[in-house]
């Protein structure tokens, strides 16, 4: 059974036949024996015979989804790497097979550089996984990686608070500088917030998960709901240079809806369309009615958001990472929370883009109408 | 106690969690290098020849430190460099030392984050030694 020796197997589990036959090319080349199917079935039976060190999956196939091939590859042997292919890429179909045990995942269309990497990398984390075993910890580690990647987001402030805390108190006692003192307050604060933020964007996502939007749908008038978030602020906007254009159409601008969430879908848009703009720059927030929908448009001058990162842009936790986008703060939270309160309430959300210009996004939803069926609850005062 | 002006590297993404351990520890007389991903700390551990690196684990949303820590143990020149995990990962372990198996070496650590200080301080002239 041992092959110290012989090349790593790759199992490529494809039902497109050109992806099938590329991804062959490029992992023989990384001088790896490699072995290709066409669907889940016929991939299990070669992993189980073959007992490759890597096998990448293709998550939406006829038969036995990506999904499944996952879990039950780990069933035969945990230690083979997977790595998920994903047409649809989300974070939620990422983040559903890393918790089934994939390593990693590759969204369509990737380069041949991409694939080599990932096989590279999977294959170093396996070796690197087979070593240490006799360590044990590692993989008690590893074990809670997932867990980790969450949580990571809740105790990044909190370590980085109590180790500003902890130094404090310790170089106090040698007699340590107070204009060093006062900048990690600062930084203690900030980084509170940071923590508050969080903790507030968890809350509406439980909130809105837990059905407040079907539960206590009552009349919000969005203009006076907009309006009303605008006030709050004109102080961050002229702090950053940005002016606040508002033009809301005459007329009945009400809907059926959680009186907080709408208030954190708005808030959200508007904040997002202030900081992620230019110094000079404007946030316009119009609206108009179409198809008995209420349409609230936000636009922003900002740099604009790449088109590769668009279909991601409403995902949980997901941050664009190019060097031209200013800042990283905030939550990773934000635009997927709105996503899900525009969904919990009929509606939609989309986004426009343009490099250099600007972004705007556009919330339709569904306008208030009378609630004639509940003529049954009119005798109570 | 004199430290000697022993460097060490630091490897973590979070810049204040970096500042608050390195500062205390550059108080303690040491040279502290920060880097804050694993691919700039593989960097500065090569050029740099630290005397002991931390390193935390979650960088860039995936265990990045597990990688950096097998480049550097890949590379005859610096693989003898002890290694302190630094991590949340390792909160609900105790100071485990590990043995000289895998890609571990006898004289790495691992701790959980946030760290005492105290305790570090001591871990580390421990490893160190008095020795310039």
């Amino acid at each position: 059974m041992s092959e110290s020796a012989a090349p790593e197997a790759v199992v490529v589990i494809d039902d497109d036949y050109a992806m099938r036959l590329s991804c062959a090319k490029i992992v023989s080349k990384m001088g790896l024996r490699v072995e290709v199917f066409e669907d889940g079935a016929r991939g299990l039976e070669a992993v189980a015979a073959l007992k490759p060190g890597l096998v990448v999956v293709d998550l939406k196939m006829p038969g036995i989804s990506g999904l499944e091939v996952v879990s039950r590859v780990h069933e035969i042997d945990p230690q083979i790497i997977m790595v998920v292919i994903t047409g649809y890429a989300t974070i939620d179909t990422a983040v559903e097979a890393m918790k089934s045990g994939a390593y990693d995942f590759l969204p369509k269309p990737f380069s041949p550089d991409e694939l080599r990497l990932i096989v590279n990398r999977g294959l170093e984390r396996r070796r690197l996984a087979l070593e240490s075993q006799r360590g044990e910890v590692e993989r008690a580690l590893l074990k809670r990686t997932f867990v980790t990647f969450v949580s990571h987001q809740l105790r990044s402030p909190l370590a980085a608070i109590h180790q500003y805390l902890d130094v404090l108190q310790r170089l106090d006692e040698a007699g340590d500088s107070p204009a060093r003192r006062r900048e990690w307050i600062g930084r203690c604060l900030k980084r509170t917030e940071e923590l508050q933020s969080l903790i507030a964007d968890w809350l509406t996502l439980a909130r809105v998960e837990g059905g407040a939007l079907l539960k206590e749908r009552v009349e919000v008038d969005l203009k006076s709901t907009i309006v009303n978030i605008l006030e709050n602020y004109r102080a961050m906007a002229a702090a950053e240079d940005v002016a606040l254009e508002v033009s809301l159409p005459e007329g009945e601008t009400r809907v059926r809806g959680d009186r907080t969430c709408v208030s954190v879908l708005f808030d959200n848009l508007i904040t997002n369309a202030i900081k992620y703009n230019r110094r000079g720059g404007k946030v316009t927030v119009s609206g108009g009615f179409c198809d008995g929908e209420i349409v609230i448009a936000v636009g922003d001058t900002g740099v604009g958001i790449p088109e590769k990162y668009r279909p991601f842009l409403f995902d949980e936790f997901f941050r664009i990472k190019d060097s031209g986008v200013k800042r990283t703060e905030g939550t990773g939270l934000g635009l997927h929370i709105s996503k899900r309160i525009v969904s919990e309430m009929g509606g939609s959300i989309e986004v426009e883009s343009q490099a250099g210009i600007g972004s705007t996004f556009r919330v339709r939803l569904p306008a208030w109408r009378e609630p004639a069926d509940d003529a049954e609850m009119g005798g109570w005062e | 106690m004199t430290t000697g002006g022993k460097r060490i590297l630091m490897v973590d993404d979070d810049e204040d969690f970096v500042e608050a351990v390195a500062c205390f520890l550059e108080a303690n007389g040491f040279t502290v290098l920060r880097a804050h991903d694993g691919k700039e700390g593989v960097r500065l551990a090569k050029v740099e020849r630290p005397d002991l690196i931390l390193m935390d684990i979650m960088m860039n949303e995936r265990t990045e430190g597990f990688f950096a820590i097998h480049e550097i143990r890949g590379d005859p020149e610096i693989k003898h460099t002890p290694i302190f995990v630094l991590s949340s990962f390792c909160s609900r372990l105790p100071d485990l030392e590990i043995p000289a198996a895998g890609g571990w070496l006898a004289h790495d650590m691992f701790l959980p984050k946030p760290v005492n200080t105290a305790h570090l301080l001591e871990k580390i002239r421990q490893r160190l030694g008095k020795a310039a």
